[in-house]
């Protein structure tokens, strides 16, 4: 009976196929990938909240995460502002408590800003948020905790389904960004992309799901 | 665009707000769009390209780097290239900036032969005796495949200035010569069908969509007028040709 049951508890899509978790699992340096199901709050655009769902259904195995946990969705109140950062701060504020590293994956980037509020109160520090595009790295000491803002809007154009602009990175100018942030990555906000259903959204969802397996990695790497 | 059109739109392209030639101050542009639709071939949808743009530019909160008056669409019943010749003339006389959403490419040509004596730079994949024949050389950005052996013989003969699209896109994109004023002509059709797909014409191995928008984008000119035409947005589901023609008016604007 308990087999039957872990063999079906398996099957439930998670990001990068990495096990399903909840925070009681989790152990300090394990990296935690977390839904974020809001798109309204903070450069809304509606579609954003399905990304986590589109890249669990999408993900294959990736035997390499071995410190990487699917936590679920953090619970979300999209309609009451208030209550909603306040219980998404308190939520990441847990999963940064037991010393995990914590990825939130959809939505807006009203993520970023409870995941940066969350890192401030754990830490004691100001985090910096690094974006994607490239940031000013030098002036950090190597022990100031930093989130990796990947903002998916910053794809060009031709890797996107309905893009808004030309201009852009590609997914591998992304992830050779990611790889290359030095310091001390404490979590991450993955956001921006409402992946369509068609061939072009797939497409876009294999390269979300390609950074996203590299945000992880640089967030299993810890501090360096 | 009639009243009931007007309405439903709360801005113009780009969030200009609809007006009437007169409104249009010195200096700013005027944007028309002239919805015809092209006569053969398979691939249909120009009609529906000036509507298209202004709802892609409302849903993108895309600006114009210019001030200016969207003066909606041109009624394509009777003898409308004489009323978009009149449009041209009146705003050129005016030292304002006619921008023409086409339509076919029979829209830029009422155009050109509204402004006979300017060069024209024409973003095109096949260059056109009509455009070749006119008194000033035209500058052809984009040219790709087979080309008629005629307006070849005229674009050597008079030493026109050409550059293919493999060329650009390989980043041979310095074009000596540049005329201080020129028409500007954007045929959607110039842009590689791999990249986006809403253009009446295929062209394989044409443009990139970035070659055109940084191409047209560093020629110091003051355009005279700019007229887009080729596009037929129903083609593209990704809205990549419309973001290429919205990035390239843009482009052209900035540095124009």
């Amino acid at each position: 009976m308990g087999d039957l049951a872990q063999i079906q508890f398996d099957m439930i899509p998670s990001f990068l196929g990495v096990p399903v978790g909840d925070l009681e699992d989790l152990m300090p340096g394990q990296v935690a990938i977390a839904g974020y199901f809001c798109d309204n709050l903070d450069r809304p655009m509606a579609g954003q909240r399905y990304l986590a769902r589109q890249l669990r259904y999408a993900s294959q195995p990736e035997t390499v995460l071995a410190k990487t946990t699917d936590l679920g969705d953090v619970n979300v109140f999209p309609l009451e502002p208030d209550k909603h950062f306040s219980a998404v701060i308190s939520q990441c504020e847990a999963v940064l408590e037991v010393g995990a590293r914590l990825v939130l994956v959809g939505g807006d980037s009203s993520g970023l800003k409870a995941l940066g509020i969350a890192v401030g109160k754990i830490t004691g520090e100001d985090a910096s948020i690094v974006p994607v595009t490239g940031g000013i790295t030098d002036n950090l000491s190597k022990t100031q905790p930093i989130i990796l803002s990947v903002d998916l809007q910053e794809l060009a154009g031709i890797w996107m389904s309905q893009p808004r602009r030309l201009a852009g990175l590609s997914p591998a100018q992304m992830i050779a960004q990611i790889d290359a942030t030095p310091g001390n990555v404490v979590a991450a906000a993955v956001f921006g992309l409402a992946a369509a259903l068609d061939s072009w959204g797939s497409t876009e969802t294999r390269a979300a799901l390609t950074i996203l397996k590299a945000v992880a990695e640089r967030l299993e790497k810890g501090a360096h | 665009m009639n009243n009931a059109q007007k309405r439903s739109m709360i801005t113009g392209y780009a969030g200009l707000p609809f007006g009437d030639f007169s409104q249009v101050l010195e200096g700013s542009v005027g944007v028309l769009g002239a919805p015809s639709e092209v006569d053969s071939g398979p691939r249909l949808g120009t009609s529906s390209a000036p509507d298209a743009l202004r709802k892609m530019t409302q849903q993108l909160g895309i600006s114009l780097p210019v001030n200016g008056w969207d003066l909606g669409n041109l009624d394509m019943s009777g003898n409308w290239s004489g009323a978009l010749g009149q449009f041209v003339n009146q705003m050129v006389d005016h030292s304002t900036i006619p921008v023409v959403l086409g339509g076919a490419s029979d829209v830029a040509l009422a155009v050109l032969q509204t402004l006979p004596d300017l060069p024209v730079v024409a973003a095109m994949p096949l260059a056109r005796g009509d455009v070749a024949a006119r008194p000033e050389n035209t500058i052809w950005v984009g040219l790709n495949g087979e080309q008629p052996v005629n307006v070849w013989d005229q674009i050597r003969q008079r030493k026109m200035v050409w550059r293919t699209a493999r060329q650009l896109d390989e980043g041979q994109a310095d074009i000596l010569c540049m005329p201080e004023s020129a028409v500007l002509w954007i045929d959607m059709s110039v842009i590689d069908l791999g990249h986006a797909a809403g253009a009446v014409g295929l062209n394989p191995a044409g443009l990139k969509p970035e070659t055109l928008v940084s191409i047209i984008g560093a020629m110091a000119c003051s355009w005279q007028a700019i007229v887009i035409t080729g596009l037929a947005p129903a083609r593209d589901t990704r809205g990549m040709s419309e973001l290429t023609a919205i990035e390239t008016l843009n482009a052209a604007l900035r540095n124009g």
